[in-house]
């Protein structure tokens, strides 16, 4: 009796194997078709907006430098960036103080966004409720160099720094 | 050896067995690794031969909106050519008369009716006699719900800024002042 059932055991253990062949003949249709519609490049967004006419709220006067917001703004020309600052609550003497020009050091060279980077740093510092920036470029500068400048000034080692961009034509 | 035993061969040839669980294998990693592709975008862009994005370390996704392509040679609403453009200049898009451009009348097209809530693109006429479908894939595509959000933006990363003001300015007159700028991740 043992013996048999052993014998019997013995029999039924074989090898199963399963057809994979129509497995592998939807996958080498799938994935060529796949491969062919894939796209391998990833595209992001920067949020921005052009200039509209609103009513202005002024900001409280007697606020202090921790809740005083002040726009920056920033120039790009041929040759240069010029920085400056805008606000309600602060006066033209203290505004000015932010103003600078970064010369660019070569006729082909990019501009020194670094620069550019440390100057909006310290008004960040100065001013931490900040976060607007206006970009006014020349009507001959390239939508690549806008888009370096948007980099340089929207974020400083993955912290915000003025992430709010408006891009405006020169009002003459 | 085994070749020359003579009790093997006489059962007759065996079909040698291709070994093919290995390839299945590297074949369910690729399909797992494209399928994973389109799920973190399902939505495709298609993007013109002659337009070529500027790069960029920004990291929030796009959202689905109207989609406004300045490239080289065109530029598109919604993949309608609304204008063409000739060396860097847009062809049809008057500084000084913004609000006679065809771009301009679409973009209020869009507009009017999303203050409406009628459900037709202004290039259907035929759709607002048709019963609207609440369903999730048709709230997608509405116009009404994308202009009231950003415009999307994609433009050629050697088009100066004066071309890009005209097409910008035309928009927000539009009543679309909020852009998307699509770029690529660096």
């Amino acid at each position: 009796m043992v013996s048999g059932l052993g014998k019997h055991k013995s029999e039924t253990v074989e090898e199963i194997e399963i057809d994979l062949v129509p497995i592998m003949n939807t996958f080498l249709v799938l994935v060529p078709f796949l491969l062919l519609s894939a796209a391998f490049f990833h595209l992001k967004a920067i949020d921005t907006s052009v200039p509209v006419l609103a009513d202005t709220q002024k900001d409280g006067q007697a606020a202090g430098p921790q809740e005083v917001k002040v726009t920056a703004v920033m120039e790009i020309k041929e040759k240069e960036i010029l920085l400056s600052a805008i606000s309600d609550s602060l006066g033209t003497e203290e505004l000015s103080t932010w103003d600078t020009q970064i010369a660019k050091k070569g006729k082909e060279a990019e501009y020194p966004y670094q620069k550019v980077l440390v100057h909006l740093r310290k008004l960040k510092v100065r001013y931490p409720a900040s976060d607007t920036l206006i970009i006014i470029p020349d009507g001959s500068i390239l939508y690549d160099t806008i888009v370096q400048a948007m980099d340089a000034a929207r974020y400083s080692d993955e912290k915000p720094l003025f992430p709010r961009v408006v891009l405006s034509g020169k009002v003459s | 050896m085994a070749l020359g035993n003579r009790r093997k061969n006489a059962r007759g040839f065996d079909v040698p067995k291709l070994q093919i669980t290995s390839m299945m294998d590297m074949f369910t990693i690729i399909l797992i690794f494209l399928l994973t592709c389109y799920s973190d975008k399902p939505e495709v862009v298609h993007l013109e031969k002659d337009l070529r994005l500027p790069e960029s370390v920004a990291q929030s996704d796009y959202q689905e909106n109207i989609k406004l392509v300045l490239s080289r040679s065109n530029l598109w609403l919604e993949g309608e050519i609304v204008a063409t453009v000739q060396d860097g200049e847009i062809v049809g898009l008057d500084p000084e008369k913004l609000n006679n451009s065809r771009l301009y009348q679409k973009l209020v097209a869009y507009r009017e009716r999303a203050d409406k809530g009628n459900l037709a693109r202004p290039d259907k006429p035929g759709r607002p006699d048709k019963p609207d479908k609440p369903d999730k894939l048709d709230n997608q595509d509405k116009p009404e719900k994308k202009a009231q959000e950003h415009i999307i933006f994609l433009c050629d990363k050697n088009i100066p800024f004066h071309t890009i003001n005209l097409v910008t300015k035309t928009a927000a007159m539009a009543g679309s002042p909020n852009f998307q700028f699509a770029v690529l991740k660096k």
